[in-house]
């Protein structure tokens, strides 16, 4: 009985831990997220196969260069776009010595989406968030990274943020 | 010459009486063992509540009480299947416990590690798909079964019935249940992003504990403890087909859980409050009425052991002819007891509940062969002679009357009540 349990409290996430959990991905073309959005991933980004999830309704992305975080979430959402950003914003600095770092600006995708950012800091991190709300769904965007880490791959990050698209149906 | 017919309750394996436990249970290692676990599990839980409660106490204070609430329907629900032969309250608790800090402790970390190796293994859409039906069902399963093992191993001798195993296993589920409700509507909470708010814990409550809380732990961990049930007690058996039956229990629970969490039928019905409803009953109904239909049977099969006993006693003080056919079910043995309050109020109702409980402790000794049983007599009489001063002397069903107008007032309040919840799952968003 006890080995049992320990086969599925320590076995099961040790076997986990063995398997290999990013994955490359092209950067040539849009990766679906889930919930109808999709993204073209920046290039020479891995996906963490531990948090990305394409569903039906939701998605959640996360990528993964060297040690930044690009995580891409979609839900449905059915409140306006400030009330969106108040929502991430409250959960990042719910994290304890997290900080926005300014007011919110403007951001647009090349497909027509508007959206707010913002950057955010915590112990020894900064890192950049960005909410698009499109046709009933939220889609977050939260970029983390160490400083120096950071700076160098922000710009392909950007990039890659500018190509979120919505799609009811896939793009042929 | 015709075969005389077989009983339905002679489908599931018999009764083999056992002794209370007692301070026994101290000396065996198991145990301890078993404690020590719990003691594990406890902590692991406390962590998490306290996380909780450090950020949002009310929410927490909130979703504790109304899934404490739901756990009271099915409460009522396992003491009338345990009514006869009453399981220890100490072994009940071990149980509870089990299925709310051991199994909630291991299913946290085993299902989200089986979730990623599926992924890995597959694909992010796969795991996202199927995920949550093969990686939950597969590690909780397991650790509530384990649960009904670990009763076993510390109290062999009250697992004696098909039934006992059933009753251990749904309150391994419900503790279970419970337990993993809070922690869903605190991660609602959380997700949220509005702080210490309620609203998310009344949507879990209305979606998980409502619309999920019928074809949930509390009736998957009945089956596989049936199985469990049935390993230890036919021990006539060939050990093969113990292990072969058991197996297909847990088999079966499993796949109840697999077909309820499954992406299937997602989107086949439409949309709408209906289409909903359509969906969730094609999914529940069937595992519900194939474990009712066996804890049934092995509810019969305990029912008949006992009644049996109780008419070699041949004694119309002690118990009647109607009297034990008035104990055999639950809905006979509730309308025993409105009876009495309409021919002679509420203390001869009080009486008659009393009575029963008398008469099943009285038939509980007698299978464990105990010798003197002055005092179960002397319990019997008080009641009876209570009833006789009351003008009501014998705690009979009606003919004509009684269970089936039962069923149908408890149909019709259920169905009353899912249309009340369901108005306010909608008023919420949740349809």
């Amino acid at each position: 009985m006890v080995a049992a349990l320990g086969g599925l409290a320590f076995g099961l996430p040790a076997l986990n831990h063995a398997l290999p959990s990013e994955r490359p991905v092209r950067s040539d073309r849009p990766l679906e997220i889930g919930g109808g959005v999709f993204v073209t991933p920046p290039p020479g980004a891995s996906i963490d196969l531990t948090v990305t999830r394409p569903a039906e309704d939701t998605g959640k992305v996360l990528f993964r260069l060297g040690t930044v975080r690009y995580l891409i979430t979609v839900e449905p959402y059915d409140g306006s776009l400030s009330a969106a950003v108040a929502r991430l914003r409250q959960r990042i600095i719910g994290n304890s010595g997290y900080q926005v770092t300014g007011p919110d600006l403007m951001v647009a995708t090349i497909g027509g989406l508007q959206g707010l950012q913002g950057g955010y800091s915590g112990p020894g991190r900064g890192g950049r968030y960005a909410v698009f709300v499109a046709d009933g769904h939220t889609i977050e965007v939260t970029v983390s990274g160490a400083d120096l880490d950071l700076g160098p791959t922000l710009s392909a990050i950007e990039k890659s943020t500018r190509t979120l698209e919505y799609h009811a149906e896939p793009p042929g | 010459m015709t075969a005389e017919p077989r009983l339905r309750s002679e489908r599931t394996a018999p009764v083999q009486p056992g002794a209370e436990p007692g301070l026994g249970l101290i000396r065996r290692p198991a145990f301890w063992i078993v404690l020590a676990l719990l003691a594990a599990g406890g902590v692991r839980m406390a962590l998490i509540a306290a996380h909780y409660a450090a950020t949002f106490p009310i929410a927490l204070l909130t979703a504790t009480l109304l899934f404490a609430l739901l756990a009271v329907p099915f409460s009522f629900v396992v003491a009338e299947l345990d009514f006869l032969e009453r399981e220890p309250p100490v072994l009940l608790a071990v149980a509870f416990a089990w299925g709310g800090l051991v199994a909630t402790s291991v299913s946290i970390p085993g299902s989200g590690a089986l979730d990623d190796i599926i992924a890995k293994l597959g694909s992010p859409g796969l795991a996202a798909d199927w995920g949550a039906a093969l990686a939950g069902p597969t590690v909780e399963e397991i650790a509530k079964t384990l649960g009904v093992v670990a009763i076993v191993l510390i109290a062999r001798a009250q697992v004696n019935s098909v039934l006992d195993g059933v009753v251990y296993g749904a309150v391994v589920g419900l503790g279970f249940q419970i337990i993993e409700d809070i922690v869903y509507a605190m991660s609602a909470v959380a997700l949220a992003g509005r702080g210490d708010t309620v609203e998310p814990v009344f949507t879990t409550f209305l979606l998980r504990g409502f619309l999920s809380g019928v074809w949930s732990h509390t009736l998957f961990g009945a089956l596989a403890g049936a199985g469990i049930g049935y390993l230890v007690v036919r021990g006539e058996r060939p050990r093969r087909t113990r292990i072969g039956a058991a197996t297909l229990a847990v088999l079966g629970a499993w796949a109840s859980h697999v077909l309820w969490n499954s992406p299937l039928l997602r989107d086949g019905l439409g949309n709408g409050a209906v289409a909903l409803l359509a969906v969730l009953v094609l999914k529940g109904l069937p595992p519900l009425v194939l474990i009712w239909l066996l804890v049934r049977s092995a509810h019969d099969r305990e029912a008949d052991y006992y009644a049996a006993i109780l008419v070699e006693l041949n004694d119309p003080e002690l118990i009647t002819p109607a009297e034990v056919e008035a104990l055999r079910t639950g809905s006979r043995r509730a309308s025993a007891r409105s009876h009495a309050r309409a021919r002679a109020g509420w203390r001869a109702r009080g009486a008659v509940r009393r009575l029963q409980h008398a008469q099943a402790r009285l038939a509980v000794e007698l299978s464990r062969g105990t010798t003197d049983l002055t005092r179960r007599h002397l319990e019997v009489r008080r009641q009876r002679h209570l009833l006789v001063s009351l003008g009501h002397p014998e705690a009979l069903v009606p003919e004509g009357k009684g269970p089936w107008r039962r069923t149908a007032s408890a149909v019709f309040s259920t169905a009353l009540a899912v249309a009340v919840l369901w108005a306010l799952i909608s008023s919420l968003g949740g349809a």
